[in-house]
């Protein structure tokens, strides 16, 4: 292995060295810097008045995701350090309000998106999963047999009543929700801040479905979206949070940035991140859901499919021959572990 | 855990610092006790440092899990991003950009 040399461990790390999703720090949302990578680390740049540059390193090891903003750009190589580390990098629109899209590191396991596509391909297990989805939003059993339409219009009510709630408990207006984009900066500070949150929360759910290896892209209850299993899984945790939060911060006069700054501690609070993980194991895979850990040790091996086996059979491999006995795997050969 | 690292700070600040904690490398104490003993020491230990600097860093219950304290005047600063303690590098003074820009011609 070339971990063997500290040199080389220290600029491609091993799995040990990596802190798991739920040890990471949430989220970092950059605006207005140059992202570079220097001879030692990897540091956000900006301009002081006088010409001169400041310098802000960033952990990049220990960041869970890293939301780039407006006004922001990033080298190669600095996003090649932050995907090396497994940090998901996701641009986002100003103030973090929108998501437009994410990179994921390469090595990842396929475990738990194998487990997704399977219950997305089967229809009578997709319902399953959709029915867990709004039973875990309910917080109780819905009665069985009720078809999802019907869900659907129980969870609508329910939102409803939560925002009548709120509205009359910090005695506001009736709320009314407003996706429009345009109209961005004329919108009430409920809205602002719930926009800023939702964004955030789909970030750091970004990241959970990222580190598992799933696919962002097939949900159970949304559908056709690219994003649909994010909108998914940050649905589970909006009534807890990102809703009360926003109602909050009604009367602030910087919404967004106090939402965001209001999340990071929530994070904190409600240990979201390891939940999210549990919860999104517990959809895919109920009878599975304690084996992380077995599935990252398998990280960096890549298996073959076996349908005749038990599912696979190890990679790296040369089953020409028809000897297994004297097939040798690549652990033992001396293979130059990646291009570099 | 306590950690209190100095730079160029007065003897007696390093002296009355290793009364409490041990040195293991030179200007950097580290010992343990509680957050009020530690309250009293930082405090004393800020207030005198002159040109030196010094920076306190202690376990907190927030998402990075310690605190980091600084006192007196040094290129290193720490910023807030958002709730995300950072270290900001500032630009050097402009007598300290001339001396490092000191390369030949053509180089």
């Amino acid at each position: 292995m070339s971990a063997d040399n500290p040199r080389t461990a220290l600029a491609r790390p091993t799995l040990a060295m990596l802190p798991r999703v739920s040890d990471n720090l949430s989220f970092l949302y950059a605006d207005i810097v140059r992202i570079v990578q220097t001879d030692t680390g990897v540091c956000a740049e900006t301009e002081t008045d006088s010409g001169h540059i400041q310098r802000v390193y960033l952990p990049t090891a220990s960041l869970g995701c890293l939301l780039l903003g407006p006004g922001t750009s990033i080298t190669q190589p600095a996003l090649a350090t932050f995907l090396r580390h497994g940090t998901t990098v996701v641009t986002s629109g100003s103030g973090g309000i929108l998501h437009y899209g994410a990179w994921q590191p390469s090595e990842k396991s396929t475990f738990w998106l194998q487990h997704q596509v399977a219950a997305y391909a089967d229809e009578a297990r997709r319902l399953e999963v959709a029915r867990a989805m709004y039973e875990m939003r309910f917080e109780e059993t819905p009665p069985a047999g009720v078809p999802v339409g019907q869900l659907r219009r129980l969870e609508g009510n329910r939102m409803q009543k939560l925002y009548r709630n709120l509205s009359t408990k910090y005695k506001l207006q009736p709320f009314r929700r407003n996706y429009d984009p345009g109209a961005w900066d004329r919108q009430n500070p409920i809205n602002k801040a719930y926009g800023a949150a939702n964004a955030a929360l789909y970030g750091v759910v970004h990241t959970v479905i990222a580190h598992l290896g799933c696919s962002p892209a097939l949900g159970f209850v949304h559908h056709g979206k690219q994003h649909s299993f994010v909108y998914d899984v940050a649905d589970l945790y909006k009534a807890e949070t990102t809703v009360p939060l926003a109602f909050s911060l009604h009367a602030s006069d910087f919404p967004e940035r106090d939402a965001r700054y209001r999340l990071r501690t929530h994070y904190r609070l409600y240990r979201l991140i390891p939940r999210m993980v549990r919860d999104i194991q517990y959809l895919l895979a109920p009878e599975d859901a304690e084996e992380e850990d077995e599935a990252e040790g398998q990280w960096r091996v890549v298996e073959l499919w076996d349908p005749d086996g038990g599912g696979s059979v190890g990679g790296g491999v040369n089953y020409g021959g028809g000897d297994a006995a004297r097939a040798v795997p690549a652990s033992e050969l001396d293979v130059p572990e990646g291009g570099h | 855990m306590v950690v209190i690292t100095t730079t160029a700070v007065p003897a007696h600040v390093r002296g009355a610092l290793s009364r409490w904690m041990v040195e293991p490398s030179t200007g950097v104490y580290v010992g343990t006790m509680s957050a009020r003993v530690r309250d009293e020491l930082w405090a004393a230990v800020s207030a005198s440092v002159g040109d030196g600097a010094a920076v306190c860093l202690c376990p907190a219950d927030n998402e990075q899990g310690f605190d980091v304290r600084t006192a007196g005047e040094r290129r290193r600063e720490v910023v807030d991003w958002e709730g995300m303690m950072l270290v900001q590098m500032n630009p050097l003074a402009s007598a300290e950009v001339e001396m490092e820009r000191q390369v030949p011609e053509g180089w």
